[in-house]
């Protein structure tokens, strides 16, 4: 089962009423909706909101969802006109706000009082980004160049035996192996 | 370090085979902490690529969900995608040929019905026969009057100049001429040419 079919059958189960398999979606792709969001839209907080209205958007819409293209290809489309719909009607509409001209030195708008655009966020991230890298460092090199040749270069299991010179199983191995020493350094910064 | 973790590590990937997939997916929606798992590999791999955003929400699928639990799944939705997004530009695309085609058979229906309604021309031979006689009658009239005053024909002065010699009086030459006039009046880039209804046709020797 690959991604793509991990995808159609967690859909699957989705249309069949169970939201449990909607979170792994959920899971597996906020991060890239976010960065898409986020070429449309530059305030953080913003791009979170509609992150979030996206990914509801899609799950109200998923029974509709016929399996024509890929899923993330479909979640890609209702993010993109769900951003260029908000930046449309952000357009139209004034500041729905009305603040005092005292306040105003230390008013930061709506995005201001949301919690994850805190300096403590992007610490973490920069601090998860750190050890990731860190420890794909300290790894050895048949494992570093399994990981990397899969994660960066997007490469399949069997193109990387083909250039690691070694049977598909060790790649399956070597892998995994990676990601879990990797996993050991990240989770406690996680918890 | 267990099976479970690897056959997830595999699962995430593009590349599985193993009949024991299924299991996996159903002992992921089961259990929390192989979801964290599951999370925390995604990540590993969103940071490697460069796709971590700058500032990460840990709660976002947790927030995510709270709403997703308060929904039903509808169809409401993807009309207003459809509308708003690529929908409407496809639905747009479908409709211009035929809003072309709408416009040609409606200016078709509007030239034959002006086409029925106008009236018919009068037949070109037998009124043109009638108009050059009259206008060979006429100008029989003006050759056989005697020259007034000190005017002199032309022709009687440049003695050999050009001559067109015009067979006038044989009728197929006759006809003919009379047929090029009337169809150069109705066709000619003027008001008579626009307006075929309004025909004009003929010529006077005295203009």
């Amino acid at each position: 089962m690959g991604t793509n079919l991990l995808d159609a059958e967690l859909v699957k189960r989705v249309q069949a009423g169970d939201t449990a398999a909607f979170d792994i979606l959920v899971q597996k792709y906020q991060h890239k909706v976010v960065n898409l969001v986020g070429r449309f839209v530059s305030d953080k907080a913003e791009c979170y909101d509609i992150t979030q209205d996206a990914f509801i958007k899609a799950y109200r819409a998923i029974g509709n969802f016929r399996g024509d293209s890929q899923f993330y290809t479909w979640l890609y489309r209702i993010a993109a006109n769900t951003a260029k719909n908000y930046l449309a009607s952000r357009a139209r509409k004034s500041p729905g706000y009305t603040i005092d001209i005292e306040d105003a030195e230390h008013f930061e708008g709506e995005s201001g009082l949301k919690e994850y655009a805190t300096p403590e966020n992007l610490l973490l991230t920069e601090e998860i980004k750190k050890t990731v890298f860190a420890a794909i460092e300290a790894l050895p090199e048949d494992l570093k160049s399994a990981i990397t040749l899969r994660e960066m270069e997007g490469l399949s299991y069997e193109e990387i035996a083909e250039v690691m010179d070694c049977p598909i199983g060790t790649v399956r191995s070597r892998i995994f192996r990676a990601r879990d020493v990797i996993d050991k350094e990240l989770r406690p910064l996680l918890e | 370090m267990s099976e479970l973790d690897e056959k997830l590590s595999v699962i995430l990937d593009q590349y599985s085979d193993d009949e024991h997939s299924e299991a996996v997916l159903n002992e992921l929606l089961d259990d929390v902490n192989l979801q964290y798992k599951m999370r925390r590999y995604q990540m590993i791999g969103d940071v490697m690529r460069h796709e971590l955003p700058d500032r990460i929400n840990l709660d976002l699928s947790h927030q995510i969900m709270s709403q997703v639990r308060q929904v039903e799944p509808d169809e409401s939705s993807v009309a207003i995608e459809k509308t708003t997004g690529w929908g409407f530009a496809l639905s747009w695309a479908m409709l211009k040929p035929f809003t072309g085609i709408a416009v040609a058979a409606s200016v078709a229906m509007i030239s034959i019905s002006l086409w029925q309604t106008a009236p018919v021309n009068p037949q070109p031979n037998s009124d043109g026969n009638q108009l050059v006689s009259a206008e060979q009658q006429k100008i029989e009239k003006l050759a056989s009057q005697p020259i007034r005053g000190n005017a002199v024909t032309v022709s009687s002065n440049l003695g050999g100049g050009t001559r067109w010699t015009v067979k006038q009086d044989t009728p197929a030459i006759q006809q003919k001429l009379n047929a090029y006039l009337v169809n150069h009046t109705e066709y000619s880039n003027s008001m008579q040419g626009l307006i075929p209804q309004a025909r004009v046709a003929g010529f006077d020797a005295e203009q």
